[in-house]
């Protein structure tokens, strides 16, 4: 039967009929790229104001999705201006009114943008001087910001409110040039840098008052939407039949365009009806599972055939064979699982310019692409970055805004597009799965004089989830660098060798909390500590003694936590409990060392209490780098011991939270952190901390006598 | 059908009835508190007080809860003054990216109010169904403990 007939004949039994290939971000002709430029100074002058009404104005650069960047932000311009962090408040990422700036991603906010913030806000402060001073007829060097406004020595303070007139007070060129801020550097003196500040908006969390998240944008008129996807990986909606939706009331019909297709309902309990009562067929592979997924990623059937594509690193001799430690190690694929899920609201103004309010990592990316979509310049599409209700790299493609645009579109109305929980785990895109193999040998004195990490895993920057056939072509050569990420060990062997090899998956892999380190960083100091405990040598011991050259702040920061968790004292067998350590450099940047105390109980494993050492230079919010190790901490125990997500007859499994295990409050223990400020600049907190999953693994590996090779360990 | 929503009678719309609860909250009468993270209960963001006890507002009717009382996280503020519970979570400073919150601070409310001197082990199994996906657990347990303080405090 051709395909035309097969059409014909289905929408005669009241079928319409439809071929959507359905790939998260849609597939375009031509490709569109996230914006890449770095920050500049000039851009850095539209970030702040004096407002009329007397307080100060950051419009971030940086989304906030918990890491804490815009706390951190404000503190920094409030440093400079000589205020109270209360007197500088902030709007969320907004390409009507941010210069464009690329996707918050790197983990490298306080880094770059913490910089310039300061630059610019010692600008603004330069600024208000000359205005204060030429209204008080006074030398600007003579006038002071405080917390009331500015000062003259010998005249009443003038309020902020009084000297800001319409418009607000903005930075010009030759401030942003003569400006000196002092913040952030080694000789800066600091008042407010270096407290603790709560996440923005935290008043607004706990009350519920006040638009956050995307889901709290409400317009008149809205209707609610959801994209109709195949159940299957790298499915294809068949036929659709809502012959049973339009006897609902209050359903506002299906809509198929060019590659998608869903349906509307004038409310949500109507859509969620509607959904039930739809019949599709799809087509998707069903041989897919997570053992075959596996297989395709296997690294001792590439090693076989050879070596691998790409080499990190080749150093000397290796030999074939007498090594010490051997282990292959498998990581599977994990979800994101941020409870927020994805969700944006789209509306056409009359005259055709499109506004989005989203939870998105990139508020210029989705931009471009819905202009590209819609055939809009850039300047007629709006997007409102929404507080993030989790991120962790999974908000940095186009998803349910291209969704609820394209709904928005077809229907002339408002739309907001709410994903459900299946959908952000079949539609959605995930850690990649990958498979290592690690071969390596010490000599008496403990010295390592082997080191061969070969590994084999999806793509991460270059994935699937981002970019049509073309640019997959066109990158399937070049080392995925998100892939690589954290293979390099902090420690020197006499001979070492890293390769990898990135390979094209059928199931849609992407950035998932510090990308390749998590693993990578797993695997390097699974192995690490089982050469130690293979030749009898304590593990941290064995660590500091091999640390190659130029890492002082990781070899701190582990005797740091060695010291904290009582590592020399510890009886490490008693009872069925011991103690675990695992250390890491993120980026080159920042430096964490972890200790998990662990009890393998009749409930399987369970961590007891942690430890944790981090370095990641000058802190600028001791609170929210705590709660960015704590977060890491927890994802540690998650991907150490239960996290994965399951492959199965052609479709990812998972329906709600129900189906995908994740740390949970009685699993999560006692935590000490220490700050270590080992640079007169902050680097990033990052997700360094997650180093911890090895912690967990390698305090099972004591208790057990062998090491963990497979990850979640507690299934 | 009415129900007492923050300390006011209110109507439920008759086309709304068989609706899930947290649809009503959220898209009806505009409140914030109440979060959709998974619509089957499995993950507690959507939490509010019916009759004082926590409940899912995803998994449950409209027409079921007539007649209750219904509090959402709105609803614990009384003018200005946070309830302890909302004050403990700012001075612990407890959110990463708050989602989940109003599930967090909904269920420990209601474990408060029943169970007042409630100890580690019952507070673990009120908070154990609610997820958190930013690792602030900890902060949660020390908040819950600040807030326990306070509201025996202010009791005497």
């Amino acid at each position: 039967m051709s395909p035309l007939s097969r059409r014909t004949i289905l929408k005669a039994l009241g079928w319409s009929a439809t071929g959507i290939a359905v790939v998260a971000g849609g597939g375009c002709a031509l490709p569109v790229i996230p914006p890449r430029n770095e920050p500049t100074t000039e851009d850095a002058a539209a970030w702040i104001s004096l407002r009329p009404e007397g307080h100060f104005e950051i419009y971030s650069p940086r989304a906030e999705m918990g890491q804490g960047i815009v706390a951190g932000l404000r503190l920094v311009a409030a440093e400079e201006l000589g205020v109270g962090p209360e007197q500088v408040r902030a709007v969320y990422p907004d390409t009507a009114l941010v210069p464009l700036c690329r996707a918050t991603v790197g983990s490298d906010s306080m880094k770059v943008y913490g910089p310039l913030m300061a630059r610019a806000a010692a600008a603004l402060a330069l600024a208000i001087r000359r205005q204060a001073a030429a209204r008080l007829d006074a030398d600007p060097a003579a006038a002071r910001l405080g917390a009331d406004g500015v000062m003259v020595e010998g005249q009443p303070t003038l309020p902020y409110a009084a000297l800001a007139s319409h418009p607000a007070i903005l930075v010009g060129e030759d401030e942003l040039a003569a400006a000196s801020p002092q913040s952030l550097t080694a000789e800066g003196s600091r008042q407010v840098i270096g407290t603790a500040l709560p996440t923005d908006g935290i008043r607004a969390i706990v009350t519920g008052n006040g638009p956050l998240y995307a889901d709290d944008i409400r317009l008149p008129g809205m209707l609610f939407g959801s994209m109709l996807r195949s159940d299957g990986i790298d499915g294809t909606l068949a036929a659709i039949d809502d012959s049973a939706c339009r006897e609902l009331p209050g359903y506002a019909g299906l809509v198929q365009g060019d590659g998608f297709a869903g349906i509307l309902a004038e409310r949500r309990g109507m859509l969620t009806r509607a959904l039930a009562a739809l019949r599709m067929q799809d087509n998707f592979a069903a041989d897919l599972s997570s053992d075959t997924l596996a297989a395709r990623i296997d690294i001792d059937v590439a090693l076989a055939k050879g070596t691998l594509e790409h080499v990190l690193t080749d150093d000397g001799a290796l030999g074939a064979d007498g090594f010490d430690i051997d282990l292959r190690l498998d990581v599977p694929l994990a979800a994101h699982a941020s409870i927020e899920p994805r969700t944006a609201v789209a509306r056409f103004a009359d005259g055709g310019g499109l506004e989005v309010w989203t939870a998105t990592q990139d508020a210029f990316y989705v931009r471009k692409r819905l202009a590209r979509e819609f055939g809009l310049s850039e300047d007629e599409v709006v997007v409102h970055g929404m507080r993030i209700g989790g991120g962790f790299g999974g908000r940095t493609l186009v998803a349910a805004e291209l969704d609820a645009a394209r709904l928005a579109k077809a229907s002339g109305r408002p739309v907001k597009v709410q994903w459900s929980r299946r959908d952000e785990f079949r539609a959605g895109f995930h850690r990649q799965p990958s498979s290592h193999r690690i071969r390596a040998a010490a000599d008496a004195e403990g010295r390592i004089t082997r080191w061969w990490h070969a590994f084999r895993a999806g793509h991460v920057i270059f994935t699937s989830a981002a970019m049509g056939p073309g640019l997959q072509f066109a990158t399937s050569f070049i080392a995925d660098p998100g892939t690589a990420r954290g293979a390099l060990p902090p420690y020197a062997a006499g001979a070492s060798r890293v390769e990898f090899e990135d390979v094209r998956l059928p199931v849609p892999t992407g950035p998932w909390r510090g990308l390749g380190a998590g693993p990578n960083c797993w695997a390097v100091e699974t192995a690490v500590d089982a050469l130690a405990r293979r030749h009898g040598f304590d593990p941290v011991a064995f660590r500091l003694a091999n640390m190659a050259e130029g890492h002082p702040r990781l070899a701190a920061v582990l005797r740091q936590a060695a010291a904290m968790a009582g590592w020399d004292r510890a009886d490490k067998r008693d009872d069925g409990t011991a103690l675990g350590v695992a250390c890491g450099i993120y980026k080159e940047m920042s430096y964490a060392a972890a200790v998990a105390r662990v009890a393998q109980t009749d409930n399987g494993p369970r961590v007891t209490k942690l430890w944790c050492a981090q370095d990641c230079g000058l802190v600028v919010n001791p609170d929210q780098v705590r709660a960015q190790i704590e977060g890491n901490l927890t994802w540690g125990i998650g991907m150490a011991l239960y996290e994965e997500l399951t492959v199965e007859d052609g479709r990812i499994l998972g329906d709600s939270f129900f189906d995908y295990a994740m740390p949970r409050y009685a699993q999560v223990p006692e935590m000490e952190i220490a700050l270590i400020e080992g640079a007169a600049e902050p680097s990033g907190a990052g997700e360094t901390a997650i180093v911890c999953a090895a912690a967990v693994t390698n305090a099972l590996a004591a208790i057990d006598g062998a090491p963990v090779t497979r990850l979640p360990a507690a299934v | 059908m009415r129900i007492m929503l923050n300390g006011q009678s209110v109507a439920i719309p008759e086309e709304m009835a068989d609706e899930p609860l947290l649809f009503v909250l959220r898209d009806h009468f505009a409140l914030n508190g109440p979060r959709f993270g998974c619509g089957v209960g499995s993950c507690g963001a959507c939490t509010v007080l019916v009759d004082g006890a926590a409940t899912r507002a995803c998994g449950i009717s409209a027409e079921a809860v007539d007649g209750a009382e219904i509090v959402t996280l709105e609803g614990l503020v009384r003018g200005e003054t946070l309830h302890p519970v909302q004050q403990a979570w700012i001075a612990e400073s407890v959110p990463q990216c708050g989602y989940c919150q109003n599930g967090q601070i909904m269920t420990a409310v209601a474990l408060l109010n029943a169970t007042p001197a409630a100890h580690e082990a019952e507070i673990a199994a009120a908070m154990d169904d609610v997820l958190c996906r930013c690792g602030t657990h900890t902060r949660i347990a020390k908040a819950i403990r600040t807030a326990q303080t306070a509201m025996k405090e202010a009791s005497q």
